[in-house]
């Protein structure tokens, strides 16, 4: 580096202070911003292309970037940013999507992109029961009709929950959401697949325990029975296995990534008493490796994990949403209303 | 709930914001505008700058929304603006450097007189450097200037000429090479005839 000093030194001879005639720029700007034309064709909560995704287990390193969200404003009253001590204190219900496509970030045809996971995040005012709610991606729900991003709409009715992100983005998968469970969604997060296999490797791998051998020629794991310390690729392969293990279905599935989901909560937390440089950089590649809206930030990131341990708050409470087999199709699920309004009281407080 | 610091979000969340507020995108002006002039006006001389940064801004800000907002940090897509704004001015530059060779401006070493002793070789030394920077082709100049001037490491120069990291180091090793040439080539891994030509 040392070759570019006398350029350096050339550069701060040749530079020049800013002038105080530089605010004419600013008007420029800001005439630009106030023409209406500027406001056309907006929408409200997600730029263009908002379609890629990501997958689920990273939900449960998620728990850690959804602090973040604290710091974040409103997204239905688009309220500014809050300092951290008072939007510590809100309470907020974020959505979590993980999914298996990365569309291009601005393309017109995006890869379609599955929400393989679907999980809602109840943090209470004092952060102290954190409560996640998996819903299953075979539910079928009645879908409102959404609006595409080339102008057109979704054609609403019941389908599977899940078709909501891979025919509408993100933004239909909040508004599907919002619609099925009645709650209201502050902030929506979105795990990327190669995202998580960097996260659970920047935890140093996360344990976890098998009843049984797993054989799954579909992910290549091959896994004795007993106590394992899965590498990223291995707990990805494991978060998602369907097959050669439990009953083979999605809901055992979710089961498994709660679980796992708690693993890797237990263990950035432990990260973050026992080696904070670690810690930091778990927090970088997190960051890196989510989509969210509104966006999320690593100080603030950092800050807000950093006041959940504080406020003292204990490992999460895992559930399910309640359902049963749909009557017209017994191959897909369908709310149990009673028992799901239970399960969702908490989201629903103000 | 009280209004807060617009200060504290990230460049992107100021993007964001400036999605349904446009007027939000005038607080990335005055992090980064004084920032783009001088990045400016040390390529351009001050006259254009100022007009030059003025059209950065408004081009990003017609160019918002497709701002990666996984992106705290709007600098590197900021220099990426402005070196296509500039790019259509790099006869000027070539010549702003060019003057140089011939009269010197007053450098910032005015002051003791040994410091003003070593102030005139290191302009003689300036003039030759100046000239090399004028004979670089534009995109080798814009890698060498975003990393020397710009501040901006190779990732963030990549990210705002949307070229490869090895595109980087490769251009970055080739203006390199020229400008240690013009600088008396003390570098001896410069031994490189065909870089010898000032």
């Amino acid at each position: 580096m040392d070759d570019l000093s006398p350029l350096r030194d050339l550069g701060r001879a040749l530079e020049h202070d800013p002038p105080p005639s530089l605010a004419r720029q600013r008007s420029r700007l800001t005439d630009a911003a106030r023409d209406p034309r500027a406001r056309r064709g907006l929408r409200r909560r997600r730029p263009r292309g908002w379609t890629a995704l990501a997958l689920a287990a990273c939900a449960v390193a998620a728990l850690l970037l959804v602090p973040a969200v604290l710091l974040r404003p409103d997204g239905h009253h688009r309220k500014p940013v809050n300092g951290l001590t008072h939007a510590a204190n809100r309470p907020m219900n974020v959505l979590i999507l993980g999914s298996d496509v990365r569309g291009p970030a601005d393309g017109a045809h995006p890869a379609p992109a599955r929400s393989d996971t679907i999980v809602l995040v109840r943090l209470p005012a004092d952060r102290k029961n954190v409560t996640v709610v998996s819903l299953p991606r075979d539910l079928m729900v009645q879908r409102p009709s959404c609006l595409l991003s080339d102008g057109t709409r979704t054609t609403p009715g019941r389908g599977q929950i899940n078709g909501a992100y891979s025919e509408g983005g993100l933004a239909c998968a909040i508004k599907t959401v919002e619609s099925v469970a009645s709650v209201r969604i502050d902030q929506a997060v979105v795990l990327e697949f190669g995202g998580f296999a960097r996260i659970v490797d920047a935890l140093g791998g996360v344990p976890v325990t098998l009843p049984v051998d797993v054989n799954d020629p579909a992910s290549g794991l091959h896994l004795g029975a007993g106590k394992h310390m899965l590498n990223g690729k291995d707990a990805l392969a494991y978060a998602r296995l369907r097959h050669g293990i439990g009953d083979g279905s999605d809901l055992s599935r979710i089961k498994r990534q709660q679980k796992f989901m708690a693993a890797v909560y237990e263990r950035a937390h432990h990260l973050m008493l026992s080696n904070p440089i670690r810690f930091a950089e778990f927090l970088r590649l997190s960051t890196a490796s989510v989509r969210a809206i509104p966006s999320l930030d690593l100080a603030n990131m950092k800050a807000l994990a950093e006041s959940l341990t504080r406020t003292g708050s204990s490992r999460p409470h895992f559930v399910t949403l309640p359902n049963r087999p749909d009557a017209s199709d017994p191959n897909r699920l369908e709310v149990d209303k009673p028992k799901a309004d239970q399960v969702l009281a908490p989201f629903r407080e103000p | 709930m009280t209004a807060p610091p617009a200060v504290t979000a990230d460049d992107a969340e100021l993007i964001r914001r400036s999605h349904d507020d446009p007027e939000a995108f005038a607080a990335l002006f005055d992090r980064y505008a004084g920032m783009l002039y001088r990045y400016v006006s040390r390529r351009l001389g001050p006259e254009t700058a100022e007009d030059l940064v003025g059209d950065t801004f408004l081009a990003a800000f017609g160019g918002r929304r497709r701002y990666d907002l996984s992106q705290p940090d709007a600098r590197p897509w900021l220099f990426g603006i402005v070196t296509k704004i500039m790019a259509r001015h790099h006869r000027r530059e070539a010549a702003h450097y060019r003057a140089l060779r011939r009269s010197p401006v007053d450098g910032p070493d005015d002051g003791p007189a040994d410091r003003v002793a070593a102030g005139v070789a290191a302009w003689a030394s300036r003039a030759e450097l100046a000239g090399a920077l004028a004979a670089l082709p534009g995109r080798d100049r814009d890698v060498l200037l975003l990393v020397a001037w710009g501040d901006l490491t190779y990732e963030e120069v990549a990210c705002a000429l949307s070229i490869p990291v090895g595109t980087v180091r490769s251009r970055l090793n080739r203006a390199r090479r020229k400008v240690r040439a013009a600088f008396g080539g003390v570098d001896p891994t410069a031994a490189d005839p065909a870089a010898e030509e000032g």
